[in-house]
């Protein structure tokens, strides 16, 4: 009983982590159409700029989050503003292509620019955790968990309380409209896709709390990220979070029930079956068409 | 003899009640008008007939049997099409090569056949010279002209046409009725949205008007018109 | 080169093959042998992804799962049922064939994004399956991480044949499909899958059609590399960067077309000789601006050079 606890425990922790890496995700899908394969590499940024600045700044990891947020949301910006925006109206075959050839350029660079070397970000407090009834649980862990939901409450709230969230969601929901309504379009899909890589950069950052980091991880956690939002529902916002924390708990009992060997087969399936029965999402409320 | 008949059809997109029971017959040959404000159900009622939407309740029943909740595909080859101005062509083939795809798919043809077919229909929709231009290429009024024959193309018996005079100059839409009325004396059988009204008005034998997914009149042009219903429901657009 | 296309190109083809053909009886050996059979692999393996992602427009990025899979399906049957190669050729075929049906079937039904990541996902797991399927199930089938050694293969100059004779399958049947109903059905699903749908197409069929076909032929040629290799691991076969190559050769040359993907491959492979093994990394990086570059400059390949210059 102990062991389930344990590992619920732990698949909802890293559900958290994978909702937040999911969100930008749902959003430049959402709002622009993309589906970007290069995400993951976001998640792979935030997490390194998190570690070099705690590994040659002593910065603490947590303290450095609005700062990796800010430094990957210009980021987006710029490669928005080079890339994707020439292919905003074109078939979606596009931006699978071009976005996948991004993941290469970035994945690849990093990888010349700091090797293979897995890495893990060590700061004082990383062991520590406290037992509660028999369960272990990490401190940082906790934190993070609770970074990822306010990342998510926070992009809830820019998307639903602000006047820029406003006009994304118009934009998305009828392109045509916006534009008569003298919303800039091709401004709105740059603040868009740089807020989603700013968010993913924060979600990277906490990744990097819980995992190691390498210029690898990013496809990885494309897959991922894709499948918490089958899971929640293409475009639907709201369903990252129930799509991250399924996908966690789902990932955590079969690591300790089945085999943490053949995980990656088990997600797929996991996948496959959503994709046959319930492509629109736990909740329905996905894109289909 | 009836050729299409809806009963009850009933169709939800989540709490918005997009059709309500809505029933109508239509009989061979006819050309049957339908009408409506923006947002009365006459789209989603054409996606229901064609196969794209499941409805909620009710059947659609065409030629004697059952066709809802088949797929477009289909309901294509079954003998009924839809033309809409929404569907793009197939940009990178040729005009030709796109009357080709439905004429051996939907009309079941072959290859020889289908090029036969399509240069009658490019020579009925007076598009000869075309057929060699890629799709992508031909102007609106073309591009219109071209989805009429692509349902033309599937042999399909009742046409769908969803405001395919959309956005044509007056000479145009003349010409897109004389085309409708040669295509109805060949013994297609038409239903037509349209919000050019006194085009509708001129070639339909029936209309039916919708109002928030209901039907709120049926009968002759001049009768639907007098209706206080119908003209309150267009808030007061008369037609003149 | 630009006049490649029509009839003169068939001509041009039919004659580059039978020059090929005469090589090796003309003395052509040794490195130079196994660079062309190279080409003629990769030419094959571009035209196999070209059916699926350039003709229906759906967009496939896990080509290497077949790929893998036949050449551990041609492995396990010539290792372990002492079956002959052709008959592993033929098993990986039917195999794959199998699996894409099912993978297709659960992900053809939606958009082209759920096919694209989901294809990707797939070949991540078997992946998974050829290196810990073992360990996991308790038995001794895919090697692990060591690996299978097959028997030993037959001269050079077989493996140079059978794909030259797979490039003139391949390219045969692209031909084909530019012509013929089948072909005209992906085309219209990529153009304008709503006018096809309305226009009678059986989308669903035929893209899965497409896909069995696409993915059995990525089969048969990964049995037969683990032949021509005798030793395979699962790094190796279900190495992703297959996948991006045969991705990059077909858009280089040209989606959809029948040319597209022999320029693509020619070139790719002829330049990823002189690059490759220098530069791992930034060859990497070289591809991936190269994906960039076209996307945004020439989406339609090189091919589309030629067709604009006929005007």
């Amino acid at each position: 009983m102990i062991l389930f606890l344990q590992s619920l425990i732990n698949g909802i922790l890293l559900g958290g982590i994978y909702a937040a890496c999911a969100a930008g995700f749902s959003l430049a899908f959402g709002v622009m159409g993309i589906v970007n394969l290069s995400h993951g590499d976001f998640v792979m940024l935030g997490a390194f700029v998190t570690y070099w600045l705690f590994v040659l700044l002593g910065w603490d990891p947590f303290l450095t989050l609005p700062l990796t947020l800010t430094i990957l949301f210009f980021l987006g910006l710029f490669l928005q503003k080079l890339t994707l925006n020439r292919i905003a109206g074109a078939p979606p075959i596009m931006s699978y292509l071009l976005t996948f050839g991004l993941h290469l350029v970035i994945s690849s660079l990093a990888l010349r620019a700091w090797t293979a070397d897995y890495r893990t970000l060590n700061p004082a407090y990383a062991g520590l955790n406290f037992s509660l009834f028999g369960l272990i649980l990490p401190y940082s862990r906790l934190a993070t968990f609770a970074l990822a939901l306010v990342l998510l409450c926070g992009l809830y709230l820019f998307l639903y309380r602000t006047e820029m969230g406003r006009a994304i969601r118009a934009t998305s929901q009828d392109r045509e409209m916006a534009r008569l309504l003298g919303i800039r379009v091709f401004k709105i899909f740059a603040v868009a896709f740089a807020v989603s890589a700013a968010i993913t950069g924060v979600a990277g950052s906490l990744v990097a709390q819980t995992f190691v980091v390498y210029p690898q991880m990013g496809l990885p956690f494309t897959v991922t990220a894709f499948c918490v939002v089958v899971l929640g529902g293409l475009g639907y916002v709201p369903g990252t979070l129930f799509g991250g924390l399924i996908l966690g708990v789902f990932e955590s009992l079969a690591t300790t029930y089945l085999t943490a060997g053949l995980s990656l087969v088990l997600t797929f399936l996991l996948l496959l079956i959503m994709l046959i029965f319930r492509p629109g999402g736990v909740f329905g409320r996905g894109a289909l068409e | 003899m009836i050729l299409l008949e809806c009963r009850e059809i009933t169709k939800r997109f989540g709490a918005l009640e997009a059709l309500r029971r809505f029933s109508f017959s239509l009989e061979k040959g006819e050309i049957l008008g339908l009408i409506g404000p923006n947002g009365s159900g006459k789209t989603t009622l054409f996606n229901v007939l064609a196969g794209i939407h499941r409805p909620d309740e009710g059947k659609v029943i065409f030629r004697g049997q059952t066709i809802s909740g088949l797929a477009p595909h289909l309901i294509c080859r079954q003998g009924m099409a839809k033309a809409s101005q929404t569907v793009r062509p197939f940009r990178e083939m040729s005009v030709l090569e796109n009357l080709l795809v439905p004429g051996m798919y939907g009309g079941k043809l072959g290859l020889k056949q289908a090029r036969e077919r399509a240069e009658d229909v490019l020579n009925l929709l007076g598009l000869e010279g075309l057929g060699k231009v890629p799709s992508g290429e031909i102007s609106l009024s073309e591009r219109r002209q071209l989805e009429l024959g692509r349902v033309l193309m599937t042999g399909a018996e009742l046409l769908l046409l969803d405001e395919i005079m959309a956005g044509l100059n007056p000479t145009e839409v003349e010409g897109a009725l004389r085309l409708l009325e040669r295509i109805r004396r060949e013994g297609k059988t038409i239903v037509l949205v349209e919000h050019v009204m006194q085009a509708i008005m001129k070639i339909s034998g029936r209309i039916v008007v919708l109002n928030h997914g209901e039907k709120i009149a049926e009968g002759k042009p001049e009768e639907v018109t007098q209706n206080p219903e119908v003209i309150q429901a267009y808030l007061g657009k008369p037609y003149a | 080169m630009k006049a490649l296309t029509g009839g003169r190109g068939v001509f041009v083809f039919i004659a580059a093959i039978a020059v090929l053909a005469a090589f090796p009886l003309l003395g052509l050996e040794g490195y130079r042998l196994r660079l062309l059979t190279l080409l003629f692999l990769w030419i094959s393996l571009a035209g196999c992804w070209n059916f699926m992602s350039g003709y229906t427009g759906y967009i496939d990025f896990g080509p290497v799962a077949y790929f893998g899979a036949g050449a551990y399906a041609a492995a396990i049957l010539m290792i372990r049922f002492d079956l002959p190669f052709l008959a592993g050729m033929v098993f990986s075929g039917v195999v794959c064939a199998f699996l894409s049906a099912m993978i297709g079937w659960a992900t053809l039904r939606i958009r082209g994004a759920y096919f694209a990541i989901a294809t990707f996902a797939a070949a991540e797991a078997m992946k998974q399956i050829c290196l810990e399927g073992d360990r996991v199930a308790g038995f001794d089938f895919f090697g692990g991480s060591h690996g299978l050694t097959l028997p030993a293969p037959p001269a050079s100059e077989f493996f140079y044949y059978l794909l030259l004779g797979f490039v003139v399958f391949v390219v045969g049947i692209t031909y084909l499909l530019e012509k013929n109903k089948f072909g005209y059905g992906l085309k219209a699903i990529r153009e304008s899958e709503q006018a096809a749908e309305l226009s009678g197409v059986p989308t669903l069929a035929l893209k899965i059609k497409a896909y069995v076909l696409s993915s059995s032929l990525i089969g048969c040629l990964g049995g037969i590399e683990a032949y021509w290799l005798t030793y395979i691991i699962p790094d190796d076969v279900f190495n992703v960067l297959r996948t991006i190559q045969m991705v990059i050769m077909t858009l280089l040359g040209g989606m959809g077309t029948v040319w597209g993907p022999v320029i693509g491959a020619g070139f790719l492979t002829l330049a990823g000789e002189f690059l490759g093994a220098r530069f791992v990394y930034d060859y990497l990086t070289i591809l991936g601006v190269v994906i960039v570059v076209v996307i945004l400059f020439l989406p339609r390949g090189v091919m589309s050079l030629a067709k604009r210059k006929r005007g």
